[in-house]
């Protein structure tokens, strides 16, 4: 591992046994300097010279006044040490004062012989390069043959005896527990980046970037438990050699992914085209998806409406991996196929579902929906429970027109049943009508200009969430407590009971003809 | 335009050309006497601007060249400049017209208008260094290429050596050799030129400007050092304490480490025979041919290097420069001139 070394500080360097003769004339206050390495001096010094000790001929500080210069330059140049060989003469009183003042250590050895003593010096100054470069032998041995982001993730973390985790380009875990990282570490600047050391140790992350493109498709991420620098450079370092193991892994995701899309996106076509009458080759191309034709099938159409689409953090493999996400939370589990602008999903079972469940499954999908990010601004359509191969064809056609219909609500995200289709379209009539425009004005009166909208929006989320307070507090983002609140002020304000079916009717056919006022 | 320097003026002028000696240029007390003792004999001193004196007249220079113990021991007679002057002329073959200066730092300031008043002659108001150096090379002449032979050393005892014609390194070679032959201190007559060469590439008014400064300097009494310093024009490096002297190994310049009394800097002084390089904080801050002065910050009396102890109070001056060096002649007059390299920039001046 990498622990166990601390930084070499000026002081270390002098108990080692070539320096036994050294002393030090002057600076003794910076005896505490870490040494990164060591260089010889002849005359020039190195703008790479920060850190370093200098290992000086007497030459090379003869006269007298060119030693002064240097330390004045040293310090300059963040010199950690001068060691030089003495001279007949001591240096200047000025010379060692200016190094005082400066803390830059003078150590002066008579008689050694300097390239062996810098030899050795190396050789104690360099011991974490060392470590290091054993390390990342070390890692790259166990990335050779790693291929999945879990095997690449297991071999570094436990070369580095670390937790180690795969991000995706917002910060949310794709592989590993979820972290929460600290606000100084910047996921818009792609470059490696470490959180300021804690007790607790550091948080390092480094992106993965994909050819041609200049922002992080995701980020490695590793917790170091200590915080010293040479253990932060080495676990940079891993995560370094691990970056193109990992990348390579994402590129062959996303082209599956993209293969799948396309094959997909196709066979559903010709699925939808046929109309009930299916080809054998469309049977069996289903069969190699894993689609079960013969099922019992409810489809759901999600359409994104965002005019703006993040780039960032959009990308098609991410999107799709949150959208299994949150549909795997609601157990919608079936087929998801990729529409460009949104997704087409289906859920089969082999026995028929009683015909509640397209409530049920309408609900499932308004849940789901609120776990999607808002920027999205997804709206779904949910078909009838159908049939064999030209049932699915027919819940999908009916769950994109249920769609089409959700899309003309103001709000985000909305949902539709295929099912209240008819009483939708029976509404819309409604909702431009004189009488009911006037009714809504008066019924809404008290709600405007209150709390900026936040009133009115939130009896609209209720009512379309079907009088459901959860429903209702996961589509806002709000708390449960809040909602009931905000209700119990509504029903003050309106003086209206909410749980009268007649009066909650009256009230979402209000809010729907203002809606239509304002869309 | 012509002006007079009477017996009066001598204190002055002396004590100028020892603030412009930098350190250097030897005892002007030497020089103050001889001056004082032939203005008194045969009246005042007639100086004269290059550019007033007929373009074709001839001037030499005229100058005292040896260690300063001997001059101290064996002080030369205002007769031996006169000498020399002449043993040049009958090498040129050529009537001298005016005497000209060729340090206006130190003894050699005084020199030429010793030798003047022998001959009867005007002294030309201006010098070739602008202080005090060490090589006769140095000057502005040199720097247009002009040579200094031919040359008459003359020693107190009257024998005198002609130098017909050398480059500039080798007369000062040859020099040395004979003023070491006529027994450590020689009258030196050199650097004969015309009038109007002078006019072009010499350093005008530098001998009226000396005498200046030195009348500033004896007026100053109850001043304090940073008062003098505004007086002269120039700036108070620092006014503390010498707590090491370094001398000089041969070519190899001494220091002197100095503290700063009030504002801490630590200051090191670079000197050969003439204080050259003042360090601040590491850093240097000024160099030849800057005018370096180093005085008892109570009787403002210069300090040369020599005189210099441990322990000792001094006030360290940087003086205005004396105009007219051209450019380009780092390599004759700073620094490297005196084997000091001051390592990379380290300008912040």
């Amino acid at each position: 591992m990498t622990a166990g070394y601390a930084p070499v500080s000026v002081r270390d360097l002098l108990t080692e046994t070539v320096l036994a003769a050294a002393v030090v004339v002057a600076g003794r206050q910076g005896l505490d300097r870490p040494v990164r390495d060591l260089s010889w001096y002849s005359g020039e010094l190195a703008t790479t010279a920060n850190g370093h000790l200098m290992v000086c001929a007497a030459a090379a500080v003869t006269p007298s006044y060119r030693l002064e210069a240097l330390v004045r330059r040293a310090e300059s140049a963040g010199v950690a040490a001068l060691l030089i060989a003495s001279e007949e003469q001591p240096p200047l009183l000025s010379t060692l004062r200016l190094a005082d003042r400066l803390g830059i250590p003078v150590l002066s050895v008579v008689g050694a012989d300097l390239v062996d003593l810098l030899h050795r010096l190396t050789i104690r100054v360099r011991a974490p390069e060392v470590q290091r470069a054993r390390l990342i032998e070390d890692v790259v041995r166990r990335l050779s043959t790693k291929t999945t982001a879990e095997d690449i993730l297991a071999a570094l973390g436990l070369a580095l005896s670390q937790s180690v985790w795969l991000l995706s380009s917002d910060g949310s875990a794709i592989h590993g527990e979820p972290i929460s990282l600290p606000s100084t570490l910047r996921l818009d600047l792609t470059v490696p980046q470490h959180s300021d050391p804690s007790a607790d140790g550091q948080i390092l992350i480094h992106p993965v970037t994909e050819p041609g493109s200049t922002q992080a498709a995701a980020w490695l991420a590793s917790h170091t438990a200590a915080s010293n620098e040479h253990e932060r450079i080495a676990t940079a370092s891993a995560l370094a050699v691990a970056e193109p193991y990992v990348r390579a892994w994402l590129i062959s995701q996303r082209v599956a992914a993209e293969r799948d899309s396309v094959f997909h996106g196709r066979l559903l076509a010709d699925l939808i085209a046929g109309q009930g009458v299916v080809s054998q080759d469309v049977v069996e191309r289903a069969l190699s998806a894993g689609w079960r034709l013969q099922d019992w099938h409810v489809g759901i159409h999600l359409v994104r409406t965002a005019r703006v689409p993040d780039p960032l953090r959009d990308d098609p493999v991410t999107s799709m991996r949150k959208l299994r996400n949150a549909l795997a939370a609601q157990k919608l589990i079936g087929p998801v196929v990729d529409r460009g602008d949104g997704w087409t999903v289906w859920i089969s079972s082999a026995t028929e579902p009683p015909s509640s469940d397209g409530r049920r499954v309408l609900r499932s999908v308004r849940l789901m929906l609120a776990q999607l990010p808002a920027h999205w601004e997804v709206v779904a359509g949910v078909g009838r429970v159908h049939h064999g191969p030209g049932g699915l064809a027919s819940t999908l056609l009916e769950a994109r027109d249920a769609a089409t219909l959700a899309r003309t609500h103001e709000y985000r995200p909305a949902a539709e049943h295929i099912d209240e289709l008819g009483v939708a379209r029976l509404l819309a009539a409604w909702q431009d009508s004189e009488i009911l425009r006037a009714f809504a004005e008066t019924a809404l009166a008290p709600l405007k200009g209150v709390d900026g909208g936040q009133l009115l929006r939130t009896l609209q989320a209720y009512l379309e969430a079907g009088g459901s307070v959860s429903t209702t507090s996961i589509v806002l983002g709000l708390h449960r407590n809040t909602v009931t609140a905000r209700l119990h002020r509504l029903r003050e304000r309106l003086g209206v009971d909410l749980d009268d079916p007649n009066q909650r009717l009256a009230l979402q056919l209000a809010c729907r003809s203002i809606e239509t006022e304002h869309g | 335009m012509e002006r007079y320097l009477g017996a009066d003026d001598v204190s002055a002028l002396a004590a100028g050309a020892g603030l412009l000696g930098s350190g250097g240029g030897g005892d002007v007390a030497v020089g103050a006497r001889l001056l004082r003792h032939a203005l008194q004999s045969r009246g005042r001193a007639r100086l004269v601007a290059a550019g007033d004196l007929p373009p074709d007249m001839v001037v030499v220079h005229v100058g005292l060249a040896g260690a300063p113990d001997v001059v101290a021991e064996r002080p030369p007679g205002g007769e031996d400049f006169a000498n020399a002057v002449t043993a040049l002329a009958g090498a040129l073959r050529q009537r001298v017209g005016a005497i000209g200066v060729i340090e206006i730092g130190g003894l050699n300031a005084l020199i030429p208008l010793v030798a003047a008043q022998v001959l009867g002659l005007p002294v030309v108001d201006g010098d070739l260094m602008g202080r005090a150096f060490p090589r006769i090379s140095q000057t502005t002449l040199a720097a247009a290429g002009h040579p200094a032979t031919p040359m008459a050393v003359v020693g107190p005892a009257g024998d005198s050596v002609i130098i017909e014609s050398a480059s500039i390194d080798a007369a000062d070679r040859i020099m040395r050799a004979n003023v070491a032959a006529l027994g450590g201190a020689a009258a030196v007559a050199l650097y004969p030129c015309r009038a109007g060469t002078l006019a072009a590439l010499g350093l005008p008014g530098s001998l009226s400007g000396c005498l200046a400064l030195g009348q500033a300097l004896v007026a100053s009494a109850g001043l304090s050092v940073s008062q003098l310093a505004k007086r002269l024009g120039g700036e108070l490096l620092c006014e503390g304490r010498v707590d090491e002297i370094r001398p000089r190994r041969g070519d190899l310049p001494g220091s002197l480490t100095l503290t700063d009394r009030s504002a801490g800097h630590i200051l090191r002084l670079d000197m050969l025979d003439e204080y050259l390089n003042v360090a601040i904080d590491g850093v240097s801050r000024a160099s030849a041919p800057d005018v370096l002065a180093v005085l008892d910050p109570v009787t403002f009396v210069p300090v040369p290097p020599d005189r210099l102890r441990s322990g000792q109070s001094i006030a360290l001056l940087r003086l205005p420069p004396i105009p007219g060096w051209p450019d380009g002649v780092e390599g004759l007059i700073g620094l490297t001139a005196f084997g000091i390299d001051a390592g990379q920039p380290e300008a912040t001046r």
